[in-house]
Formats: C-alpha cells, sequence, structure tokens
C-alpha cells in the first residue's frame, strides 16, 4: 500500500535537517533568513555544548568553520558571531577546538596567497577574531601552551602581509580570566573540563605523539588527584588575598570619596560587586573546608569585614553618612599583611629625609593644610603671616597664665601661632580618653607608620600596654624643669597642642594632645613627626584615632626626643616636622608643617 | 587526501575500518586479549594505567583496539574514549565470581550513555581455561541482556586469551553485525 503521506519509525523532521540536537541548533542560528545575529539562539548552542561536553566542542567547531567558508556571506556572518559567543562562554573545550591546527587552516581556507586590495567582510571578521585569541586566551589562559597553533596562524599571516586589526580593550576584557573566587571543588571541576575536553581531543586526533600525551594525562587525571587538590588550595589562597587587598581599596575609597563619587564611580562598583559576588563562595568553600580551621576562620572574619564594608557602601550610596561614619572597619588587618598596604600608601609624605637645613626656607609655621572638602575655612589663606594672626586670635587657650620657664626667643614667637604657656591646660584628658569607645583598633595605627624615627614598639605590642602611658601627664610637670605647652595648629577640624618638657639632659618629652573644636567627627586620626637626622625620635602610639565632636585633648601621643642637649638647642633651634592625617566626614584631610620646638 | 583515496578504495574492496572499544574490571584480561590478537604473543603485563591501542587485521577489516585500564579510578575516564566507536567489547573475568555483579554494573552505565546507543556489544567470558570459570551462557543468563537491551546487538562468547580461543569468533561477530557502508 502506498501512501503520500504515513507516519514512519522515526520522529518527523524535514528532509536535510540534521538528527542531531547540536547541528539543528547550530543550523538554526546561522540560518540565511535570520535579520541578524541571534544571541539567544547563540547562547543556546553554548548552553547545551557546556552541558553536554564530550564531543560537542569539536562537532560545532567542525560545523561553524563549514559554516564560515559557506558562499553566502550572510550565513558566514552569522557563523562567526556564533563562533565568537562560544569562544567567550564554553572556556577550555572551545579554546582548545579553535586552536586546533586542522581547524584554523579550515578557518582561513579561504584567503588567498597573497591580501587582497580590500578584505571582504568575512575576512575582515576573521582575522578580529584571530588577532582577539592571540591576545587573550593564547596570552592569558592558564593552558595557553596548548593554544600556540593560534599564534602561528597570526604569525603566518602577518608574514603573508595581511594586516590584522587593533582590538580595543574593552573587547579583550571580556576574555581575560576572571578573578572569581572559586571553591576546591570547583576548580578541580574546571581542571577536569579541561583535562578531559585535552584527552578527548588527543584521543581523537589519534596520532602517535597525542596517544602518548594521552597516555600520560590519563594518569594524571585517575592517579594525581591529590596534585590537583594542592594547586586548588593554592589558587584559593591566591584569590583570597586579591579579594583581600580589593577589601582594603573599597574600605579606602569609601573613607575617601565624597558622596558625589560614589554616585558613579566605576571602580568602587566593581570592588563592591566582585566582593559581593564572593561572599557565596565563602560558604561553598567553609562547608568544603570546615576541616580547615585557620581558612575557615580567616573566611569568617573576612566575610564580616565585607558584610560591614557592604553595609557602608550602601548607607553611603543612599547618603546616609552619619551611620556610615560609624561603621569602622576594625578587623581587616587582623586578617592578612597582605592588606596593610593600603596603609602605608597614606604616608606618603616623605619624613625620612627631613634634613636639618629643611625648615630653613620656611620660617616659621606654614600650615599646609590639604582639604577636598574644603572644611578648613581659615587655612585656606596663602598667607601664612595672616594665618598665624588668624590662630593667635582664635587661639582658645588663654596664654596670660605664665608660669613656666618659657623662653622668649623670637623664632619661637614667630612660628607659635596661639602660644598658650604653662600648665593651666585642663587636665581632663583622664576622662576623655576614648580608650574603649576607640572605633578604630590601636593596631591600624601602628600599621600606618612608615616613617623609621617613629620607632614605635612593634606591632604586636598588646593593646593594654599601648594605651597606658599614664594619661594623668599634662598636669604634672617633670622633674622641676617643668613644662611648656604650645599650640603648634589649629584648623576647623583639629588643635595639636604640645607639652614640651625635659626630661634629662639630652632628652625632651613632647606630648601632642588633640582637640576637635568642630563638630564634625575625626576618624582614623594618624599623627607623625620626624626630626632632623641628628636627633632622634621616639614615638609612643597614640591613644586612639579617634576624636569626637568637641572633645577637648581626647587624644594624645607622647615622643621622646633624644640628643637634645640644651646649649645645642640654644644655638641651633629644633625643628620638628609633623603630619597628621584624618577622615572627616569620610573625606581625607591631611595637614602638615613643620615649627621650632621651644627651649626647655 | 591520501586518506580519503585509501577510503575509497578500501570500499571498492570491502575493507573497512572501526574503532573498537574494549572495556571491563581491571584483571580482566583486556591488554592480554589484545596484543594476543595484534601479535599472537603471550604479553605478561602489569596493570594497565591509562590505555593501549593497536590496530588488528582481520577479513579485510582493520579493527582499532582500544584497550583502557579497568582499575577503579581509571573507569570514570572511560567516557572519554566513547565518541566514535563502532563496537564495544566488555571483556569479564569468568572465575571472578565475587566482583561478577561490579561487572555487570559496570557494563550497564556504559551502555545506558547516549553516545553509547548505537554500538554493539560484544561481551567475552574470558578466562575459560580457569576450573571454576562460569560457562559462557551462565554469564549471559547473569547479565540479563535479553531483557536489558531492546535495540542493540549483542554476544557472549566465551574466550581464552591464552589459547586464543574464541578471540576471532568475537572479531567475526563484530564485522558480520557492523553495517557494511
Amino acid at each position: 500500500m502506498s501512501h503520500g503521506v504515513y507516519l514512519g519509525d522515526t520522529p518527523v523532521r524535514r528532509p536535510g535537517v540534521s538528527t542531531n540536537p547540536l547541528m539543528r541548533k547550530i543550523q538554526r542560528a546561522c540560518k540565511m533568513t535570520l535579520p541578524e545575529p541571534d544571541i539567544a539562539l547563540n547562547l543556546d548552542v553554548a548552553d547545551f555544548i557546556n552541558e553536554k561536553q564530550g564531543a560537542a566542542a569539536h562537532d560545532a567547531t567542525t560545523t561553524i568553520v563549514k559554516l564560515i567558508n559557506s558562499r553566502d556571506t550572510h550565513t558566514a556572518v552569522f557563523a562567526l558571531s556564533l563562533l565568537d559567543v562560544l569562544v567567550k562562554n564554553c572556556g577550555y573545550p572551545i579554546h582548545l577546538q579553535i586552536s586546533r591546527k586542522d581547524f584554523l587552516n579550515e578557518l582561513v581556507k579561504r584567503f588567498p596567497e597573497h591580501p587582497p586590495m580590500r578584505y571582504s567582510k568575512v575576512q575582515r571578521l576573521i582575522l578580529t577574531a584571530i588577532e582577539e585569541w592571540y591576545q587573550t586566551i593564547s596570552k592569558h589562559s592558564p593552558y595557553k601552551d596548548d593554544m600556540t597553533y593560534i599564534r602561528d596562524m597570526r604569525r603566518l599571516l602577518k608574514y603573508k602581509g595581511y594586516v590584522l586589526p587593533k582590538i580595543q580593550a574593552e573587547d579583550l576584557a571580556v576574555m581575560r580570566p576572571t578573578d572569581q573566587l572559586k571553591s576546591v571543588s570547583e576548580i578541580q571541576k574546571e581542571q577536569e573540563i579541561a583535562q578531559a575536553a585535552k584527552l578527548e581531543e588527543l584521543i581523537r586526533s589519534g596520532k602517535p605523539d597525542d596517544l602518548r600525551e594521552a597516555n600520560k594525562l590519563m594518569k594524571v587525571m585517575a592517579g594525581f588527584k591529590e596534585d590537583n587538590m594542592v594547586n586548588a588550595k593554592q589558587s584559593i589562597n591566591t584569590e583570597l588575598n586579591k579579594l583581600k587587598r580589593k577589601a582594603d581599596l573599597l574600605n579606602e575609597m569609601l573613607n575617601t570619596s565624597s558622596e558625589a563619587d560614589l554616585q558613579n564611580n566605576e571602580t568602587i562598583d566593581e570592588l563592591y560587586s566582585a566582593l559581593k559576588a564572593s561572599q557565596p563562595k565563602f560558604q561553598k568553600i567553609i562547608e568544603e573546608e570546615h576541616e580547615d580551621d585557620d581558612l575557615v576562620q580567616s573566611l569568617l572574619k573576612f566575610n564580616d569585614a565585607i558584610n560591614q564594608l557592604i553595609e557602608k557602601y550602601s548607607l553611603l550610596k543612599i547618603g546616609n553618612k552619619e551611620a556610615a561614619e560609624r561603621i569602622n572597619l576594625t578587623n581587616l588587618n587582623d586578617i592578612s599583611t597582605a592588606s596593610q598596604t593600603g596603609g602605608a600608601l597614606a604616608n606618603e609624605i616623605n619624613l625620612i629625609d627631613f634634613d636639618d637645613d629643611a625648615g630653613t626656607t620656611t620660617p616659621g609655621q606654614v600650615p599646609n593644610s590639604t582639604d577636598s572638602n574644603s572644611n578648613n575655612n581659615n587655612n585656606n589663606n596663602s598667607d601664612p603671616l595672616i594665618d598665624l594672626l588668624g590662630d593667635l586670635n582664635l587661639s582658645s587657650t588663654p596664654n596670660t597664665s605664665s608660669t613656666t620657664t618659657y623662653n622668649n626667643q623670637a623664632a619661637a614667637v614667630e612660628m607659635g601661632g596661639g602660644i598658650s604657656l604653662g600648665t593651666t591646660a585642663p587636665p581632663s584628658a583622664n576622662t576623655n580618653v576614648p580608650i574603649s569607645s576607640s572605633s578604630g583598633d590601636p593596631f591600624d595605627l601602628l600599621s600606618d607608620f612608615s616613617s623609621p624615627n617613629a620607632s614605635t614598639p612593634a606591632a604586636s605590642l598588646s593593646v593594654p600596654t599601648a594605651v597606658a602611658t599614664s594619661p594623668t601627664l599634662p598636669s604634672a610637670p617633670v622633674s622641676g624643669n617643668g613644662s611648656t605647652r604650645i599650640n603648634v595648629s589649629k584648623s576647623a577640624n583639629i588643635k595639636i597642642d604640645l607639652v614640651v618638657s625635659r626630661e634629662s639632659n639630652s632628652t625632651i618629652k613632647i606630648k601632642t594632645i588633640f582637640s576637635n573644636p568642630s563638630a564634625n567627627l575625626v576618624k582614623d586620626l594618624v599623627y607623625s613627626m620626624a626630626v632632623p637626622k641628628s636627633f632622634t625620635l621616639k614615638l609612643e602610639p597614640q591613644s586612639s584615632s579617634a576624636l569626637g565632636s568637641f572633645v577637648e585633648e581626647g587624644v594624645y601621643q607622647n615622643a621622646l626626643v633624644e640628643n637634645a642637649v640644651k646649649e645645642n638647642l640654644e644655638k641651633k633651634p629644633l625643628k620638628i616636622k609633623w603630619k597628621a592625617t584624618y577622615n572627616i566626614n569620610s573625606s581625607p584631610v591631611e595637614e602638615t608643617a613643620i615649627f621650632q620646638l621651644p627651649i626647655v | 587526501m591520501g586518506n580519503s583515496i585509501s577510503k575509497t578504495l578500501g570500499k571498492l574492496f570491502g575493507s573497512r575500518e572501526m574503532k573498537i572499544l574494549m572495556l571491563g574490571l581491571d584483571n580482566a584480561g583486556k591488554t592480554t586479549i589484545l596484543y594476543k590478537l595484534k601479535l599472537n604473543k603471550i604479553k605478561t603485563s602489569t596493570p594497565t594505567v591509562g590505555f593501549n591501542v593497536e590496530t588488528v587485521s582481520y577479513k579485510n577489516v582493520k579493527f582499532n583496539m582500544w584497550d583502557v585500564g579497568g582499575q577503579e579510578r581509571l573507569r570514570p575516564l572511560w567516557r572519554h574514549y566513547f565518541p566514535a566507536t563502532t563496537a564495544l567489547i566488555f571483556v569479564i573475568d569468568s572465575s571472578d565470581t565475587e566482583r561478577l555483579n561490579e561487572a555487570k554494573e559496570e557494563l550497564y552505565s556504559i551502555i545506558s550513555e547516549k553516545e553509547m546507543e548505537n554500538v554493539v556489544l560484544l561481551v567475552w567470558a574470558n578466562k575459560q581455561d580457569l576450573k571454576n570459570a562460569m560457562k559462557p551462557q551462565e554469564v549471559s543468563d547473569f547479565l540479563q541482556l535479553s531483557d536489558n537491551l531492546k535495540n542493540q546487538l549483542w554476544c557472549v562468547i566465551g574466550s581464552n586469551a591464552l589459547s586464543g580461543q574464541g578471540l576471532l569468533e568475537g572479531l567475526s561477530w563484530i564485522s558480520n553485525n557492523t553495517s557494511k557502508k
């Protein structure tokens, strides 16, 4: 019986359409009738390959290269865009296929021996693709040794006289290996996929050399899992360190940038999303590595830090500055030494090379307030004299009660800026020092000192001893020599007073006292001093790094200057350079100046 | 080019080439069979870590025989050898009754793969020289292939790699039961 139409055993399909689902998908994505490359269809092919693995990548590339070489430009362009999507989405298995010699030869099959006057559209696209692959996978892929034929093909084309187009940096960025944190199992999975793809390719080619390599690879895949494990752990560590640096950077940027910056700062957004994306991975790693206590501990800590950062970020984003300021990252530095780089960067002023002559060109005090937020109104004058007078007028501490042996030297007056003498300073430091309320960990401060003069005790010093340097001192004149109190700087945000006293024949003790005359919270205060090389300076840790609004004498820091014999100082006064950096309203402020120490 | 000419000539003279994948538990005798067929010699071999591949010509057919190590840690890698396979030879140690079930499980996990749905299956019930070896029929019954394989050709043949008994028989079964395209 002969029917024109009947249902057979095989599923109903149009003739000429491949039965293989992969081929069908590829044909659909490259159909001539499409108006333009269809991303969805292309991604569909990519997903299919990622899911199936095995021979899929090979089959896909051989089919696609056939389509690229088809007479129809439309189809060829679609095929090239499909290939581009696969290269970007399927990872190593496709990379391995496109770097096969056969494939590359097939790809340039329709290139004439001598370059034509004008390239056809397809030729241009092929050249672009090869250049892109060369700039990315054959340079940056962790398996770039498998991709040498791309380089060779590019070289051959150049040799033949073809001009390879320049690739935009943005286009390349897509193909860069992503610095993403992966858990051990994910790394292993990736490795497995790559090795499996390689093995299958070697088996497929079947050349004696390849078979030998396949045998070796099989041994690696089957026998040395432990080896892979160690590698996986190592790469987790490197990724974690990278992330820590990112967190550090983000923290710094959040502290320093103003609101307007935040709204469209790509770097911040990037750092933020990198950190955010890493969080689910932490959980996974912790699940997998729960027997590794150290790792879990540091991960948890780090996770907390990131949570704080993210909260801070979102608060700043909606403009809630006060709340954001309250979040102060404390434990970032505990986690790894690598994260301390940010602090060191802030200290770029050169305190080390401060020599005796340095001060001679600038007699007196030249306050160098650098303030991005222009909070600092009275120091914006360029004329140091006006400034000085302003300081004198504004000086809050009366300078009438001179009970001490202040040596009224001309130079000292010149530089003084709001001179106040004696021990009349309210000894309130005791109560005001916010030791426990400190939002900044004292450790943070220590890590910030880069000047060798500031030979603070090593960072391992325990907190209590660092703070314990008795806060009763300001009121207590030392050993009959008496102490001199001077004001070295007064800006809108902080007031710096010194209590200078002589400890011994050659030692001068300087106690720096910080007050906050403003309503703003001063945070991350870092103060450093430098003396000429002929002297030795010993800085003790600051009592705190935060200064609440209107807090008088909230933070202090003791320093000892050795080698300071009185007779010598009378001949040649001691000049001290100081620098204070702090954050106010999340924007950084730096003040620095040189002053002459009164003789005591 | 030369390759395709020889293929065309091969078609004219009826010679064929096919990929045969030989799998099975460790110590089933795969490598011994391979070298018995290739060299007609008994090559005492250490357990295969990796694989061996040899071409065996028999009756105008070139059999590219892939013998992949059967140790447990190598088994997950078997699947990488599946593509383009014409026939699967599963070698069973008929005397190792304890691991017969394990062998059965492995066999079923191979032939349930999509890539293997079109291959013909030959089971060699190997080591028939040993006294306690199960007969091919017993092995066949145990494997229950007739119940589970509907669309695939399969066959269980007793073999003895040392004497070569059953080996050529198996190859000719394969060549007779694969399409002569």
